[in-house]
């Protein structure tokens, strides 16, 4: 409505500014030539490999220093200055080792989720009350058993955290790489709206990008999240 | 299980130096029976507990659980904290099958824990989470848990002082009412001494810092025990307070000496007296 309005109001030129329906009207034409279809399938395809090896990665390394003192001292430290850099920065070095390929914007994809996955999973371990471990032990579990028993579960709502900051991580970096290069995925239709000046098609590719940000949260991190706070107790918004 | 700790210390490391937990304390204690461990706090009582646990090692001396010495933890021994340290990732029962995982088929498991959750009369509350316990079923959830692994001693860490009056009341019958069935070993630590007298075959007071079993007092009374009848442990809580009033107050002069080196002026200030509160 509001967006109806503004336009009606000729603020800034239809070029710059498109009307809603030119957007719908972008859209449903993005769908109908698969465009928009390959575009997402693309994007997602990618998104789905990154993250996963993000993922794989950033548990096992958060789990080993949190675990072990001599990796939290040397890769410890390391991992908080290099997540204070921006995925994409990555994008120039992946090139020149991987050259233009699939594997160089997979690199930047897992560059920009893993750390903060491992980071999240090593402080969700750091954190862990040492009573529980404690109790457990004096159960007669250790090694392994303690590990997959106790350490991780009570580790979950941490790392779940992490998972969701990795998600939109690797999802920022993923359109930030396919807007600067490799053909196909979302973030390559949008910089091709730009070139063809189509400002609905630009709007109509951010609104997919959207949907898709918001679907994953949605369908998968919110429901997890929400079954944590039961158990834990700690949903006080629902009380 | 009988129980044999041979002239134990142990030493912490901490960043002021080292400080002297228990200092070469001996103690026999017969297979089923309750002993309770009373003294200040930071007299080690808790350590010794940890040792027999095998969660913690002795910097000197030996334990012996039925002439096997103690090198580590094992489900012999179960601990019960104060906090009930129970899995908030895990509902009521299956915190109680915790300790089972891996040593008998699940249905078998779940048999198990049912029984002992009807123990603590709990059944109804199987499959409620952790927060939505009151403080009482919590202490009872982690009851149930360590008697599922069928230990031979119980080591309990002063697993009521948190609970308020009367629930702690109500526990401490259904544990003697436990403790006839099964006649595991009990080790309790408390401060209170009315909790100790109430429960124990034989109460070890322990001096402050660096601690050390200063007297032993045997509770000359048969079980079933009226818990509630408020005459007959008198006698004995008066003798336990008279020496654990000795102890506190050593440890409140070493404070004050070390305030006055210190050069401190709030001498007057109110230090942490507690005797434990009444039942």
């Amino acid at each position: 409505m509001i967006w109806e309005a503004v336009f009606r109001l000729k603020v800034w030129p239809p070029y710059l500014f498109p009307s809603p329906w030119d957007v719908s009207q972008a859209l449903a034409y993005g769908f109908q030539d698969k465009t928009f279809l390959f575009g997402t399938g693309t994007s997602v395809w990618r998104i789905v490999v990154g993250y996963s090896i993000s993922l794989v990665f950033g548990i096992s390394l958060g789990m080993l220093v949190g675990r072990f003192k001599i990796l939290d001292e040397t890769i410890g430290s390391f991992m908080g200055v290099l997540q204070t850099l921006p995925s994409i920065c990555w994008l120039p070095l992946a090139i020149l080792w991987f050259g233009l390929s699939e594997w160089a914007i997979q690199f930047v994809v897992v560059m920009g989720a893993f750390l903060s996955i491992a980071i999240a999973t090593d402080g969700g371990i750091k954190n862990i009350p040492p009573l529980y471990i404690r109790a457990a032990r004096s159960m007669g579990i250790h090694g392994i058993d303690l590990y997959w028993r106790v350490i991780l579960p009570a580790a979950l709502p941490s790392i779940i955290t992490g998972m969701k900051l990795g998600w939109s991580f690797a999802w920022r970096s993923l359109m930030a790489g396919e807007l600067l290069f490799v053909s196909a995925g979302l973030g390559h239709l949008l910089q091709m709206g730009r070139e063809l000046n189509d400002m609905a098609q630009v709007v109509a590719v951010m609104i997919m990008i959207l949907a898709v940000g918001v679907t994953v949260d949605n369908s998968f991190f919110g429901p997890i999240q929400r079954r944590l706070q039961i158990r834990w107790g700690t949903a006080q918004a629902s009380r | 299980m009988r129980l044999s700790i041979q002239g134990v210390t142990k030493e912490f490391e901490t960043r002021d130096g080292k400080i002297l937990a228990l200092d070469e304390t001996s103690l026999e204690i017969k297979s089923g029976e309750f002993v309770c461990f009373v003294g200040p706090s930071g007299c080690g009582k808790t350590t010794l507990l940890n040792l027999v646990a095998g969660l913690e090692t002795p910097t000197r001396g030996t334990i012996l659980a039925n002439e096997n010495a103690v090198t580590g933890p094992g489900h012999d021994r179960v601990v019960i904290f104060q906090e009930a340290a129970l899995f908030p990732w895990l509902n009521v029962i299956q915190n109680v099958e915790f300790g089972l995982m891996k040593r008998m088929e699940s249905k078998k498991r779940h048999e198990i824990a049912r029984a002992f959750l009807n123990l603590v009369h709990l059944t109804r509350f199987e499959k409620s989470y952790i927060h939505e316990l009151s403080g009482g079923m919590k202490s009872r959830v982690a009851l149930a848990r360590a008697l599922a692994l069928n230990p031979s001693v119980l080591l309990m860490d002063e697993p009521f002082a948190a609970l308020d009056a009367q629930t702690r009341g109500i526990l401490h019958e259904e544990l003697q009412d436990i403790f006839l069935k099964t006649k595991q070993t009990v080790l309790f630590v408390t401060h209170n001494a009315r909790e100790a007298v109430r429960l124990a075959d034989r109460v070890l007071v322990f001096t402050a810092r660096p601690g050390k079993i200063k007297a032993e007092i045997r509770i000359e009374k048969s079980r079933p025990r009226d818990l509630i009848d408020p005459d007959w442990p008198i006698a004995y809580i008066k003798k336990i307070e008279v020496l654990l009033r000795e102890e506190i107050e050593k440890v409140l002069k070493e404070e004050v000496d070390r305030e006055w080196s210190l050069k401190k002026t709030d001498l007057l200030r109110p230090a942490g007296i507690d005797l434990g509160s009444g039942i």
